[in-house]
């Protein structure tokens, strides 16, 4: 399919944003062993929709994700942007880390101003566009503190804002909440939502929560639960938000994958 | 601060619970107490009861010895004049050594052909206790000024250079994907991550080189010196006063605390973000 070619979809025009195009990727373990991670996987997103890619460990998603990310190079195929192919990371894609990665010699405001500082964004300019995303992620009053005095929740919101402060075009989420305990995580399901709704991005979410998915995703793309990774089948979301995870239409769905995968989510 | 604490603790303990015997027994800044009394009352009975003949002074004849050498030249030099020469030796050979090791550590870690020239040779002489070069630091340099240091450069240069160079072989490489994702090239990660994460490692290499320092110059000092803590502590032996090489062992103690913790204040000033541990 041609780049930037709109496609029909609930009768609105919707241009496709960022396109794998048959990807694989094997990586050499110990110098000689063979892995393939991911095989022939296409996968089209458009402009402003919420995907979420759903599989079990170790199913090639994060690999993909970082494919996309430009931080790895696939063995075929090809990743495009409506601008060009991707070459290589940049700040038009937005990576969120599951394990924060936040710079533990910044403080909140250091961390959330890096993408502007790197990009030489004048300071003036730099002080406010860090502070409208550190108030947006609920941060305010926290910018001076250091990564180790705040707790899991709160470094991963720093980690969204500094991503979401870089003004990519694509943000890309890997496994973010997967080390937050369950009434953190849902609750960041719901901010992760509203600050969607309100800062419409394109979004790719990695996760192997199916309730995340649910939650989350307007389109959900399973991954098979074994190496090489290919993508099993697609379902659409056409829920209202913000969603409930007891929503009987969303049990519905949820019975629905399970019953697509022989692996328990 | 903790004495206010363990006031409270035991007050209240008073009012509430008459036998109290346990708690008072339990509470840690009594047990301090109990520890440091012991050991001094351990020292003077043993020194008081010649265990070791006259050959073990006991804490209040080193109170005095100390006050004595506060207030009279030894050696022609005063307490003052002896503590100067050590501790200016260990700065000297500590900044000359760390001037040179941390960045060529750092250079190491980032460029694998600086490693490849500079490992080999290091892997061969880090095994070498730094003592071992004393005779030969005599024999190259004589019995001067710059012998001595040359020791303290030898001893604590592994240190700083490996503590250096694992400081950022360490960092986490995941890093340097977030400054690439944010923007960054190669310089961004060097100067916004490689740097910066591997300060506290840069640091610990430096108290480890410090205490180092003070050994070296001890070890250099009793070889031989007309002045220094090392000068003290040998005369004292060859005089055979107790009272006067405990009184240097004591001295070089605390001069090695305080620039440790010098090291430390300086350590806080560029690594405010280190989540501080107390009572390391």
């Amino acid at each position: 399919m041609p780049l930037s070619s709109a496609i029909e979809g609930n009768g609105m025009e919707k241009l496709i944003k960022i396109e794998c195009n048959d990807i694989s990727k094997t990586f050499i373990q110990k110098g000689t062993v063979e892995v393939p991670v991911i095989k022939d996987v296409s996968l089209a997103v458009h402009e402003n929709e919420f995907l979420v890619i759903l599989g079990p460990g170790q199913c090639g998603k994060s690999t993909l994700l970082r494919i996309i990310a430009g931080l790895e190079v696939p063995d075929k195929g090809f990743v495009t942007m409506p601008d060009g192919p991707i070459v290589g990371p940049g700040p038009d894609r937005g990576l969120v880390f599951q394990g924060y990665m936040l710079f533990a010699w910044e403080t909140v405001f250091g961390n959330v101003e890096m993408g502007l500082k790197l990009r030489k964004v004048p300071k003036a300019e730099r002080r406010e566009i860090t502070m409208h995303y550190i108030n947006m992620v609920g941060l305010a009053g926290f910018e001076n503190h250091y990564p180790h005095q705040l707790s899991g929740g709160m470094k991963q919101r720093v980690g969204i804002a500094r991503a979401y402060a870089n003004s990519p075009e694509v943000m890309l989420m890997d496994e973010p909440f997967g080390q937050l305990d369950a009434q953190t995580r849902m609750f960041m399901q719901q901010e992760i939502t509203s600050i969607w709704e309100r800062e419409k991005r394109t979004i790719i979410f990695v996760t192997n929560n199916i309730d995340e998915a649910l939650f989350l995703g307007d389109r959900i793309v399973l991954m098979e639960g074994k190496l090489p990774g290919t993508i099993k089948e697609e379902f659409m979301v056409d829920l209202p938000r913000p969603r409930e995870h007891t929503d009987m239409e969303l049990l519905h769905m949820r019975e629905v994958i399970t019953e697509r995968t022989e692996l328990v989510l | 601060m903790s004495s206010h604490i363990a006031n409270e603790t035991v007050g209240t303990i008073k009012e509430s619970r008459p036998l109290s015997a346990m708690l008072i027994l339990t509470n840690i800044y009594f047990l301090y107490g109990v520890s440091l009394l012991t050991f001094f009352v351990v020292w003077d009975r043993v020194a008081a009861l010649k265990v070791f003949d006259d050959s073990l002074a006991r804490p209040s004849e080193v109170v005095m010895q100390i006050k004595m050498l506060m207030s009279m030249k030894f050696g022609g030099t005063n307490l003052w004049g002896h503590i100067w020469a050590s501790t200016l030796r260990v700065i000297m050979g500590f900044s000359l050594a760390a001037v040179v090791a941390v960045p060529l550590g750092l250079f190491m870690a980032l460029n694998k052909y600086v490693n490849a020239i500079v490992k080999p040779l290091f892997d061969l002489l880090k095994p070498m206790p730094p003592i071992a070069w004393v005779s030969l630091a005599i024999l190259w340099f004589g019995v001067g000024e710059f012998a001595k240091i040359f020791i303290i450069i030898i001893g604590t240069f592994v240190p700083c250079l490996l503590n250096s160079y694992n400081g950022i072989r360490l960092v986490e490489p995941e890093l340097y994907d977030v400054v690439r994702v944010l923007g960054g090239n190669r310089k961004d990660e060097i100067f916004q991550v490689s740097f910066p994460a591997s300060f506290p490692s840069v640091f610990a290499g430096l108290q480890i080189s410090m205490s180092i320092a003070w050994t070296c110059v001890l070890a250099a000092e009793l070889m031989n010196a007309r002045d220094g803590i090392g000068f003290l502590i040998k005369r004292g032996m060859d005089t055979h006063q107790p009272a006067l090489v405990l009184s240097g062992m004591i001295l070089i103690a605390a001069a090695a605390w305080c620039t440790s913790q010098v090291l430390t204040l300086v350590e806080r000033k560029f690594c405010p973000w280190q989540r501080s541990i107390d009572n390391l």
